[in-house]
């Protein structure tokens, strides 16, 4: 049942839920990576650095074996489910790394017209991502605000995208705000 | 790459630029699979009523990471970017990103270092605002 909520003055009936509050901090995605390889690290610096010649920390393995990490690591922004992941399989259904709906919980999202992605925030953890690394994502709605504006009642809602190697360090927390109206 | 023994408040980074292109958008496409039709056609980015097609956010944060790694060197360290996406950043505009040291602080062998940040096109339309938390190694050398 939604529940009125007085914001920047006005009283509006919330679009938030009992449901849908109900699944902040629930894991509704879990996803697990191939293991990365060198060249993926490469090709990602490469594009991110077009036209220039991406930091040879990214692509040399010789200078990489120089630097505090002995070896090739991975930018910090570097995606490593694109494409394909080994949880969920190419045969599963596909599943996105940043869009959402509470509907992956059997819950029923609001009615917008609109979504829009506002702000990313990361966090990076002292761990690198380096070749051979097994990536494990577990995707939350961390939180639900409530704002109006021109375009009426306006739903943020954040997720949060937490990484881990295969040895359990953290590595990335990326958290997205999305706004629907 | 940035000596820890000038660092002040105000310090503003070095930009990093790059003009919107769909040969650099295609691969930054390839290697995130990411391939929404209004980074590229104009029919649908005009469908949503944006005038031009426009770049990926992530690619956006890319630009902050690697202004921000340029300016730390192989031995700094990002510990977190944020950015409010205030307008697309359209095709054929030049995006300039750009940094200010906004604090600093000792912490253990680290001097941890607070920056603001901002995205904008060659009309001065801001693109995005963030803010960057970056560690520099401290050695006896260049300590503060």
């Amino acid at each position: 049942m939604a529940e009125s909520s007085e914001t920047e003055g006005s009283l509006t009936e919330s679009l938030v839920t009992d449901d849908m509050r109900n699944i902040v901090g629930v894991v509704m995605r879990e996803s697990t990576s191939h293991p990365v390889a060198i060249s993926d690290i490469r090709k990602w610096a490469i594009a991110v650095y077009y036209p220039e010649l991406p930091p040879r920390q990214f692509w040399d393995e010789d200078y990489a074996a120089t630097t505090q990490f002995g070896c090739i690591v991975a930018p910090e922004e570097f995606n490593p489910f694109a494409w394909s992941t080994a949880k969920p399989s190419l045969t599963d259904p596909k599943v996105a790394q940043t869009a959402f709906s509470e509907d992956e919980l059997g819950v029923q999202p609001p009615e917008y017209k609109a979504i829009l992605l506002t702000e990313i925030r990361e966090q990076h953890g002292r761990v690198r991502i380096r070749p051979g690394d097994v990536i494990r994502s577990a995707v939350r709605i961390s939180e639900y605000f409530e704002r109006d504006g021109q375009m009426g009642r306006m739903l943020y809602t954040t997720l949060s995208n937490e990484w881990h190697n295969q040895s359990g360090d953290w590595v990335r927390t990326t958290e997205s705000v999305f706004v629907r109206y | 790459m940035t000596r820890i023994d000038k660092l002040a408040v105000g310090e503003q980074l070095p930009v990093f630029e790059r003009r919107g292109t769909i040969e650099h958008w295609n691969r930054f496409a390839a290697v995130n699979d990411e391939f929404a039709a209004h980074h590229w056609d104009y029919a649908v980015a005009e469908a949503e009523e944006f005038p031009a097609p426009f770049a990926m956010a992530p690619l956006q944060l890319a630009f902050f990471h690697a202004m921000l790694r340029a300016w730390i060197g192989d031995d700094g360290r990002i510990v977190s970017v944020s950015a409010k996406l205030r307008g697309p950043f359209f095709k054929d505009q030049l995006l300039t990103a750009s940094g200010k040291v906004i604090a600093l602080d000792h912490v253990e062998d680290e001097m941890v270092v607070d920056l603001e940040l901002a995205q904008i096109d060659e009309t001065g339309r801001s693109i995005a605002i963030g803010s960057a938390r970056v560690a520099l190694k401290s050695s006896v050398e260049n300590d503060v």
